[in-house]
């Protein structure tokens, strides 16, 4: 029999539906017995034990009085102030310190000097070494070199201080988290109540909680009433746990008499001692781990670091040739210097580490809209390249909210609607037997809707008492209407609340036919017990005898409705003969004075935490984009199998090694584990395998979901999915959970139901708690990863018609074709909103049909983009630009074979009356115009070819055609560059700031053969692409 | 996503294979398939062809534009000429003799007692003036005030009217009084507007040789050097110009006329003070020739540097 429930905390009603007692003799809140037992790598042991040690203390075992006497506390006065203020002084304030930030100025400093920007200071600083040296040898320095090296220098801090900024901004959304409303707590000191701040408690301190209050430390109870708190953001068990003054276990986190910093009482009050403060608590104990721990970089991060070193080493490689080469041909060693700075100039894309930063921010800010926060910038891009998410199934795959699944009575199995917003099939709901049913299901309910919540859907209503109570009530509301109503015309006379001996509850109630004298009693409770208790049973409208058949029947809809993870409740009834139980009757519920046997059994209900709607979608389209969703549950591995298969986790006709062993009826170690390609693993088996067994399940089984895991387990199958080369993303609310977020590649937090401390550890927070939140940002994550190619493609082709003025100059001895304050235009001016809008680029194909990203060999920058920008189009694109140079130097006097040779009288001051090819004779100061206008119409035509390579950078494999111009960003991105080139042009003064000159019209036009020339090639390109898939032109020249 | 889907199973939750690692003389030279610098040679090749036939197609490319826009280019005259051209309107002066090492900038510097170093700068002005020469064959005229001029005309130039500057007198570089030869830049095209009266901003000595001229004769671009710098002015008593101390306005305009010569104007500098570095400014005098003697923005003016020691 695989329907094993297990035996749960004592007065849920889950442990109602307890018949078979074969479990593992776990109780669900073993979880760290079996932290203590689990394999352990030597690495991860020291962490592990530490979370271990952290509960041994003895202020639960300990009497009473002698806890006072430590504290030197008392019950009823608490501390002195005197006493209180001497604490808070030796402790510090009661609040988890936050995870050590790096200071601000180091961050500044790594924007300030990482990436390319020490490469620019680099030629930053030869400029002034070259300037200063000028300036003692020559009467009059040329400050040439000394305005470039501020304006490097300005290039670098201003790009330095812009990332700082983005980045700052972005860890500003979290500072919304951080100021949370102060929590306050009542404190009794010297005798009297004060409510202080929770921060001000100091150990010792007797404080009093209720319901709705967050414990304001780890306290233990000295008095409780009723007292009950959620510790699931500790254990991440859901269900609340009652708490009073006896010391019941050795384990301080499953003993009664403790209550934990920051889990929330939900029921009755308590009062306590604070037996430890701030980082000393479990909660901060865990915290502290989380953040000890090491995540390393993210995939973007080392894409970006990948892409540097290429850059910078093309850079390093040419600058070092070129030196020396400029020295063998005898330049002076300073003109060997400028050569030096203008390759490094024109190698390094200086605005693309910004570009790059701007199209992180505008993607997180499209994943916020989309309830994806994103904490670290980097980590947008981590969701795209996840290949397994290790999903939560609380709240992230189900709504978090029991609901009424499917309902048994007249024999047959009815599915009730457990979809968010009603929209599922309905159910006759005139039948007799379900009109007893419901009848039972009101009034043997103690929970009530919480006032205020008049406009909201019933299903979202907040409703007081226990989970399945409220979904009794929420159901019944949904079929009956206003149950309170009913509730009032069927008046309760007595009752018998559950407890977990009896397992049944039990109340009576005035009918409200007020021709019938009798009193109804209805009752519910764990089926088979219920089922003890009746006679009869009602069919049909016909009560009959409850013989074999029936309890055949009634046993295997109550099998059926178990094996779906279902939590089922048994219903009967009775009408109390009006004889015996008159009006006025005095009914004792504590020595039942009233029949509770011969019932007459009317139904089951059972019900479910459903799926969100949205859910089985989302896993689908998390199948085909090839990322492995497996599910990580503290739940029961019948439940978690349950919502694995209705979501798709475990997709249909998928059978574990369990329903392989019962199709062919042998036993289970007989079956070849790698025949089943779905698992539910249990968290008491992964106790016991090693790392190598551990990696077996992984990669033998497609569909997985480990259940009863403890939170610790949830940090070794992350580490697991790590060890096979998978980006892995981990979901998680709790307090424990953090350290799996923290080792995570991408930790999601969930936004409602996660604690702080896990928000704090995630790299991204899921506003809405939705598991379809991370499939958008899977997609967006892709998207973006795509574009930044594109990006990078379209701003490092203009390198190339960069440098190769510079090599032309040294090599060839021709006027300098293009000059470095140009270069700055064009990567700090023009090309920065084209590379930016390259971000709003919708996708090619549907990028949730292909595989995840290998890390290892899909990267960011690879030899065929480099390929393509700088050996092909960047080659048209420079062919553009000298050709442009070419025109305006012939049509100016110079035909092209006079430059050749010319670079030195050409750049000599002293040379007044340097001849062109008809004779004329250009001063020193007309011939530099002519340069710079050279400089100007280069650049030109380097913004004109860069349209035609901003449009083909749109597509890596569609045609343009298909693609289409609908990106208005990019549109804008297009008219903006040539309305920037024209203004730094033409705007008068520009010759003296920036050397650039206006040009004449035609002179715009050079270029345009080449514009051509790319859109025409690389349309050409594109074809052959598609029509020859994975072919030679694929292999070379997709990137 | 169902499991019947083929296409899709391929890759379904498979993790990703890590990349084969290579040791680097595997990247060099990889045995198991050939491949030097991860290619085998076909794969080389086929790159080394796929560029080739790149390259050659956007050569031809270039090379029909450059042949398209030389065709739109005349041999005889610049496309756009003065204020169309970036060569202006405002000729600058050039000098003689000027080093070929740039390196040595506008310095004239030699050692009077070293005639190695004088004979180094009367070479160059031997060379510059070679082909004010050998004019033999050319069609030339003697052009003077009183004829009228037409603009194709090529006008002689006559090197026997330099006084001491002649070559024969070493350019007066072996009596450390040297002669340095100015002239105008060409532009082609460009006629001078010359001034038939002093103005005020001229220097004394050039007002009074205007005064001197007769009327007609003062049709010349007007040109004086001067001290560039206040201590430099105190040297600068005793300079003469030769033939005369101007470009006589019968040479322009310039339009490239085959056997065309600039006008010269040797400026003798008498007894230069030795040893110290005298810096000169020489400046033209037109209506049309806009003066900045700033460092960077020079126009209608040149400077050089006399070192004698």
């Amino acid at each position: 029999m695989s329907y094993k429930p297990h035996l749960e905390r004592a007065d849920s009603y889950r442990v109602a539906t307890v018949i078979a007692t074969d479990d593992d003799n776990r109780t669900a809140d073993g979880h760290f017995k079996s932290r203590r037992k689990m394999p352990t790598k030597a690495a991860k042991k020291e962490n592990l034990d530490d979370l271990k040690q952290e509960l041994d203390i003895d202020h639960h075992k300990i009497s009473p009085e002698e806890m006072y006497q430590r504290f030197q506390t008392h019950p009823e006065n608490g501390l002195s102030h005197a006493k209180a203020k001497e604490n808070l002084e030796r402790d510090g304030p009661n609040a988890l310190t936050p995870p050590k930030q790096t200071p601000e100025w180091v961050k500044f400093c790594k924007n300030l000097f990482g990436g390319f920007a020490m490469l620019l200071w680099i030629g930053a600083i030869l400029c002034f070494v070259a300037y200063s040296i000028q300036a003692t040898t020559s009467e009059e320095p040329s400050d040439d070199n000394l305005y470039l090296g501020i304006v490097l220098s300005a290039v670098v801090i201003v790009t330095g201080i812009f990332s700082y900024y983005q980045e700052s901004k972005s860890s500003k959304i979290m500072e919304s988290f951080k100021n949370m409303v102060p929590q306050f707590a009542t404190v009794i000191r010297e005798g009297e109540k004060l409510t202080l701040r929770a921060e001000d408690l100091v150990l010792g301190d007797v404080v009093e909680v209720k319901f709705g209050d967050r414990i304001p430390a780890d306290i233990r109870i000295i008095e409780a009433r009723n007292f009950k708190v959620d510790n699931s953001s500790l254990t991440g068990e859901s269900e609340p746990q009652s708490r009073g003054s006896e010391f019941t276990h050795e384990n301080p986190l499953e003993t009664k008499n403790l209550a934990f910093f920051s889990t929330n009482a939900v029921e009755g009050t308590a009062k306590g001692v604070v037996i430890s403060c701030g980082d000393h608590t479990v909660m901060g104990r865990i915290a502290g781990l989380a953040s000890g721990l090491d995540t390393g970089e993210t995939p973007i991060a080392k894409e970006i670091h990948h892409f540097i070193h290429l850059i910078t080493g093309v850079a390093v490689f040419l600058g070092v040739t070129f030196f020396v080469i400029a020295f063998i041909l005898g330049y002076h060693w300073l003109d060997a210097v400028i050569f030096l700075i203008g390759i490094i100039v024109a190698n390094v894309p200086e605005g693309l580490l910004a570009t790059v930063t701007v199209c992180l921010t505008l993607t997180a800010k499209r994943m916020a809209s989309k309830n994806c926060l994103v904490k670290n910038l980097e980590a947008v891009e981590t969701l795209g390249s996840t290949s397994t998410i290790c999903s939560d199934k609380t709240g992230t795959l189900t709504q978090n909210r029991m609901t009424v699944a499917h309902m048994w009575f007249d024999n047959q199995i009815i599915e009730a609607d457990t979809t968010e917003d009603q929209s599922g099939v309905q159910y006759d709901r005139t039948s007799p037997g379900f009109k007893a049913l419901s009848r039972i299901a009101t009034l043997c309910n103690r929970a009530e809707f919480k006032g205020g919540q008049d406009g909201v859907p019933i299903l979202k209503k907040e409703v007081s008492g226990d989970a399945s109570e409220a979904a009794l009530l929420k159901c019944m509301e949904l079929a009956l209407g206003d149950v309170m109503n009913i509730r009032k015309r069927n008046r309760k006379i007595a009752e018998v609340p559950f407890n977990s001996t009896n397992k049944y509850q039990v109340s009576i109630h005035e009918t409200e036919d007020p021709n019938d004298p009798r009193v109804l009693l209805v009752m519910k409770g764990a089926p088979e017990r219920i089922l003890e208790r009746c006679s009869t049973i009602f069919i049909n409208g016909k009560e009959k005898v409850l013989d074999e058949e029936m309890k055949e029947a009634f046993n295997n809809a109550y099998m059926e409705l178990g094996g779906l993870g279902e939590r089922v409740l048994g219903f009967c009834d009775f009408m109390l003969p009006s004889d015996k139980y008159p009006t006025g009757y005095k009914y004792n519920t504590d020595d039942i004075n009233f029949p509770i046997d011969n019932l007459r059994f009317v139904g089951l209900m059972s019900m479910i935490d459903p799926p969100r709607a949205a859910v089985p979608d989302a896993v689908a389209k998390c199948r085909s984009a090839g990322i492995k969703v497996i599910m990580v549950t503290g739940d029961h591995p019948i439940t978690a199998k349950a919502i694995a298969k209705s979501v798709g986790i475990i997709s249909e006709g998928n059978e574990t090694i369990e329903d392989i062993a019962q199709r062919l009826n042998i036993p289970i170690s007989e079956v070849n584990p790698r025949e089943a390609k779905a698992a539910v693993v249990h968290g008491a088996e992964l106790r016991d395998v090693s790392s190598d067994q551990l990696d077996e399940i992984l990669r033998y089984h497609t569909e997985i979901v480990f259940a009863r895991t403890s939170p610790q387990q949830k940090l070794i199958i992350v580490e697991g999915c790590q060890r096979m080369g998978a980006i892995v993303a981990v979901t998680g609310d709790g307090v424990n959970d953090s350290p799996a977020l923290k080792k995570a590649d991408i930790g999601v937090a969930m936004g409602i139901a996660g604690s702080d401390v896990s928000k704090q550890a995630a790299d991204m927070i899921l506003l809405d708690d939705n598991f379809a939140s991370i499939v958008t940002g899977v997609e967006e994550g892709r998207l973006i990863f795509d574009n930044l190619k594109k990006s990078i493609a379209y701003t490092l082709t203009s390198n190339i018609p960069e440098i190769s003025p510079f090599l032309a100059f040294i090599l060839c001895d021709i006027p300098l074709p293009l000059g470095t304050v140009t270069i700055l235009c064009i990567d700090l001016g023009t090309d920065m909103i084209p590379a930016i809008s390259l971000a709003y680029e919708g996708p090619e194909a549907d990028i949730m049909k292909r595989r995840p990203r290998n890390p290892d060999v899909d990267n960011l920058v690879n030899e065929r983009l480099i390929s393509m920008a700088y050996g092909q189009i960047g080659m048209i694109q420079a062919a553009a630009g000298f050709f442009v140079y070419f025109v305006i130097m012939a049509e100016n006097g110079f035909l092209p074979m006079k430059l050749f040779g010319i670079r030195k009288m050409w750049d000599s001051k002293a040379v007044n009356d340097l001849t062109d090819s008809y004779g004329q004779e250009w001063t020193y100061r007309d011939r530099k115009t002519l340069e710079y206008t050279c400089h100007t119409a280069f650049f030109i035509s380097i913004v004109v070819v860069q349209w035609a390579d901003l449009i083909i950078c749109k597509t890596r494999r569609n045609s343009i055609f298909h693609q289409g111009m609908r990106n208005w960003a990019l549109n804008f991105g297009l008219v903006f560059e040539t309305v920037l080139a024209a203004f730094l042009s033409y705007c008068p003064g520009m010759d003296k700031g920036l050397r650039m000159y206006p040009l004449k019209l035609v002179w715009w036009f050079p270029a345009i053969p080449f514009m051509l020339a790319i859109f025409v090639y690389d349309e050409t390109r594109r074809f052959y692409l598609r029509r020859n898939p994975g072919g030679w032109l694929e292999q070379e020249t997709y990137y | 996503m169902s499991k019947n889907n083929g296409k899709n199973e391929i890759y379904e939750n498979q993790f990703p294979q890590p990349a084969k690692k290579q040791t680097i003389s595997e990247m060099i030279y990889d045995p198991s398939n050939g491949a030097i610098f991860g290619r085998t040679s076909k794969s080389w090749g086929q790159l080394f062809l796929f560029y080739s036939i790149f390259y050659i197609v956007l050569a031809i490319l270039f090379t029909i534009c450059m042949q398209g826009m030389l065709s739109t280019v005349d041999n005889h005259q610049p496309k756009w000429q003065l204020d169309q051209s970036l060569i202006g309107t405002n000729p600058g002066l050039g000098f003689r003799p000027l080093s070929e090492q740039t390196e040595r900038g506008s310095v004239i510097g030699f050692d009077i007692k070293k005639p190695a170093e004088s004979d180094y700068w009367i070479e160059l002005i031997d060379d510059f003036l070679k082909d004010y020469n050998h004019t033999e064959g050319r069609q030339m005229k003697h052009c003077d005030f009183k004829q009228t001029h037409n603009p194709n005309d090529v006008c002689v130039v006559n090197i026997e009217s330099f006084g001491p500057c002649s070559s024969a007198n070493s350019y007066g570089y072996k009596t450390a009084e040297p002669c340095i030869f100015l002239k105008l830049n060409k532009i082609f095209g460009w006629m001078p507007e010359v001034y038939e009266s002093p103005i005020n901003d001229m220097p004394s000595n050039l007002v009074n040789v205007i005064n001197n001229t007769a009327a007609e004769e003062r049709q010349q671009i007007w040109v004086s050097c001067n001290g560039h710098l206040g201590k430099d002015k105190e040297n600068f008593q005793n300079i003469s110009y030769y033939p005369r101390q101007g470009f006589p306005i019968y040479y322009y305009p310039y339009l490239n006329q085959p056997g065309y010569l600039s006008p010269i104007v040797a400026v003798q500098i008498k007894s230069p003070p030795l040893g110290t570095m005298l810096d000169v400014e020489c400046r033209a005098w037109a209506k049309n020739i806009i003066y900045s003697g700033s460092l960077r923005d020079r126009m209608g003016s040149v400077t050089f540097q006399l070192l004698i020691d």
